[in-house]
């Protein structure tokens, strides 16, 4: 059980492009989280019935089943379908990084459509009512007021959520990708040395994911300068304890906070 | 009900989709009826608001003022009767809004400026959005709204910076850069510290003074009685007795008012 | 539907097994990770001192690496780092580690601090009168932590608790990849040699939103018991 230094030094190139491939997957799925997410968000808010219950059931089997079962379904299963089977979208289903891609982007996007909901109803109703009282028209009022304070209310929840999803990419093993663990996995199968591969690829995650969270929290200083230090800080407990000086060994605690209604304001 | 009403009520004018009132009036409403569920919150209210005139409308808590206000830009829809604003008519499927609402601002008991943008960025959003206005134009009209209300020194802070007295004054001078023709005040007051209540009522004064048609949820007297040319009172839904401020104030005819009064005093 | 029978022709039964096998990882994860998350939690309950920083290191690194490299870490490793452990005490010892033990060993690693950062701040919620009202009646030390912190403190982090169990559990669907025979693993081999991967992947996905969504109604039933007997006794 010891750490071989110069296996690390000469291994770090083929952990490296594990760990592109791992960031590679990571800013994908990001990306086909919240165009999927904030499309199935507004379908689950749907005042139509049926659009809401399909929302919703998107989101359950979404959100339910574990990221390693979607990615099969989508790799082993849809190209048995004659859709994808007899059309060009076969030479997509047959990359496992997109089947990788779609299937974890599938179960991100679920919690980001919980999440952004949370942050909708969350918005108070003064300031939307302030401005349509302006005059402004309403699809205006949801993009320029209603969904930046959702976005700031369900920052925190989403920083959350994407900490998770990246540990989580090592699921894509499974469908033969070469992503960070399976690059260590791949150096200890040629020197049966578990520890020097897996520790280094560990500090490797350690550095993406808490870069990943610095680059959060300055966003959320970013985006919520208006609730600077001058003035109440009106944040969750949790975001306010932080101390600053020891942020290195922050995580996060709670994932997804169930969506609750909020109160809103009567007149 | 209460006695019988002093209020000559106007013959209901012919309804129906589209309805133009041929009226000078800033504000005409006729028969307003609004319902939450089973509660009737306002039975048929008549009021018509004359171009420069200024109204305040008070009434015990629940007697339906907030709801009145927000029906005349529609951010209640009501279930009868007619609104007319400036002669365009507000429809009760929605129909008219946009264009009651580039007529009438709206001022709100808790200010609701938008949090994340600047003071300025709060006055310039509307106009640049809704009206088209360039950056530059739009800045240049808040900077000169705001230096109207005396906040023009605090443009590049955020509304949680302001105190409270200081946010309502950049409320209504985010109204006033869309040029509404008609200000809607719906307690504007009564959620600050007594010592910023004076800073605001001299901006509506000054407003008053210039001209504007107001209609003014408050229960400030000094206020009612340096600028209102009316005072309405609406108790249960329904305007139980209207009069100039002096004598709404000295002499109430019915007992409801007389009532309420002795309430406000103590 | 045949194909779900149990025995010789159906994959009924393999299913079962793989089924069992992920909730007993799951359940025995959660409990050991409970038990030494409780004690972190109390060990790290002073925000500084010697305790407190070893506690924040082994966070980080703990929530800060997929829990599947440190099923890997144990798995292959295991043996050696049971080696180096009770060398130092005489033991010669190379004992093989099941898959199994490295599994639960590895959850266990990653989910405690989670555990014990929801039970510390909850700890740190529980009103201060609660501890000197039992300090000036005389109570035990233990007594005080078993009977009067540690209960009221399980009612407030309760529903981060229901949280981590349900992350939890879906983070027990990985283990296949490290050549555990669960649920997954089992649904794959069936897919795979009968060519009908919506049926049996399906079934994962039915089994995994049913289990969770028992677990969270069992455990909503006592959160509302365990709130009823507070309000009783505040009343
Ligand atoms: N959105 C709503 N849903 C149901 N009932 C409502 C709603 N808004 C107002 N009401 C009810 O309508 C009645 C009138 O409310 P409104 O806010 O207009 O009163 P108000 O005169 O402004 O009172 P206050 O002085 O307290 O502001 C109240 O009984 C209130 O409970
Ligand atoms: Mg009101």
């Amino acid at each position: 059980m010891t750490f071989d230094f110069a296996l690390a030094w000469t291994s770090l190139p083929a952990l490296l492009n594990g760990a592109w491939m791992t960031v590679l997957i990571t800013v994908s799925v990001m990306a086909v989280g919240a165009v999927l997410g904030f499309g199935m968000c507004l379908v689950r808010m749907s005042r139509n019935r049926a659009l809401a219950a399909i929302g919703a059931a998107y989101v359950a089997v979404f959100r339910g089943a574990p990221s390693i079962v979607l990615l099969y379904l989508v790799y082993a299963g849809l190209p048995q379908l004659s859709i994808v089977r007899d059309t060009p979208l076969w030479l997509l289903f047959a990359s496992p990084l997109f089947c990788a891609i779609l299937g974890l982007g599938l179960n991100h996007s679920a919690y980001v459509v919980e999440i952004l909901r949370g942050g909708l109803s969350a918005v108070p109703a003064g300031p939307v009512e302030a401005a349509l009282a302006l005059g402004l028209p309403p699809r205006i009022v949801f993009v320029k007021v209603r969904l930046p304070m959702a976005v700031r209310y369900g920052l925190k929840a989403y920083q959350n959520e994407v900490l998770i999803f990246l540990k989580s990419t090592v699921a894509v093993g499974a469908v033969t990708i070469a992503d960070l663990t399976g690059a260590a996995n791949e150096i200890f199968a040629m020197t049966y040395d578990p520890f020097t591969p897996l520790v280094t690829a560990g500090a490797m995650y350690w550095l993406l994911t808490n870069g990943l969270r610095l680059g959060f929290e300055a966003l959320d200083r970013r985006l919520n300068r208006h609730l600077a230090a001058t003035v109440p800080d009106r944040r969750p407990a949790t975001v306010r304890r932080s101390r600053p000086g020891l942020s290195l060994f922050r995580q996060p605690l709670v994932r997804r906070l169930p969506a609750k209604p909020a109160a809103r304001e009567t007149h | 009900m209460g006695p019988a009403l002093p209020i000559p009520t106007p013959t209901p004018a012919p309804q129906g989709a589209g309805t133009r009132l041929r009226t000078r009036a800033a504000i005409e409403l006729r028969d307003l009826r609004k319902r939450y569920g089973e509660q009737e919150v306002l039975r048929g209210v008549t009021l018509t608001v004359e171009r420069g005139e200024k109204i305040v409308l008070c009434g015990p808590s629940g007697s339906g003022k907030s709801t009145l206000i927000r029906c005349i830009n529609g951010l209640e829809r009501h279930d009868g009767g007619t609104i007319a604003v400036n002669g365009v008519t507000l429809e009760a499927d929605g129909r008219g809004v946009q264009d009651v609402r580039r007529e009438v601002g709206m001022v709100f008991q808790h200010f609701n400026l938008f949090p994340h943008m600047t003071v300025l960025e709060n006055c310039t959003f509307a106009p640049r959005q809704a009206l088209g206005l360039s950056a530059a134009a739009a800045a240049e009209r808040a900077m000169h709204h705001l230096a109207r209300v005396r906040i023009a020194d605090q443009a590049g802070k955020f509304p949680a910076q302001l105190s409270g007295g200081q946010q309502q004054r950049v409320a209504i001078a985010r109204a006033l850069c869309m040029d509404p023709r008609i200000m809607l005040f719906d307690e504007p007051t009564s959620a600050l510290d007594p010592e910023m209540v004076a800073e605001v009522l001299q901006v509506m004064e000054e407003l008053a003074a210039q001209g504007m048609t107001m209609l003014c949820v408050t229960h400030e007297m000094g206020f009612a009685r340096h600028v209102a040319d009316r005072c309405v009172f609406l108790d249960g839904g329904e305007i139980v007795e209207q009069a100039g401020a002096e004598r709404f104030f000295v002499a109430p005819e019915s007992d409801r008012l007389k009532r309420f009064l002795r309430q406000m005093l103590h | 539907m045949g194909l779900l029978a149990y025995g010789a022709d159906g994959y009924g039964d393999e299913l079962l097994d793989g089924a069992l096998v992920t909730v007993q990882l799951a359940v025995f994860s959660y409990l050991l990770a409970a038990i030494l998350g409780t004690l972190m939690a109390v060990l790290t309950l002073k925000p500084h001192g010697l305790r407190w920083m070893i506690g924040r290191v082994y966070a980080s690194v703990a929530t800060g690496i997929p829990s599947l490299l440190v099923i890997f870490l144990l798995y292959y490793g295991g043996t050696e780092i049971v080696h180096a452990l009770l060398a130092p005490f005489g033991v010669e010892e190379r004992p093989a580690i099941p898959p199994m033990a490295a599994a639960v060993a590895a959850l266990t690693f990653v989910y405690t601090p989670y555990l014990a950062d929801l039970l510390r701040s909850a700890l740190q919620n529980v009103p201060k009168g609660q501890l000197e009202a039992a300090e000036v009646l005389s109570v035990p030390r233990r007594q005080i932590w078993l009977k009067v912190l540690l209960p009221q403190a399980l009612r407030i982090a309760y529903p981060g608790f229901v949280n981590i169990w349900v992350v939890l559990l879906k983070d027990t669907a990985l283990v296949s990849l490290a050549g555990l025979t669960d649920l997954i693993a089992a649904a794959k081999v069936a897919s795979g040699s009968t060519r009908e991967p919506f049926l049996f992947y399906g079934v994962v996905v039915v089994f995994f939103i049913l289990f969770s969504a028992a677990t969270i109604r069992l455990a909503n039933r006592q959160s509302r018991r365990l709130d009823r007997g507070v309000r009783a006794s505040e009343a």
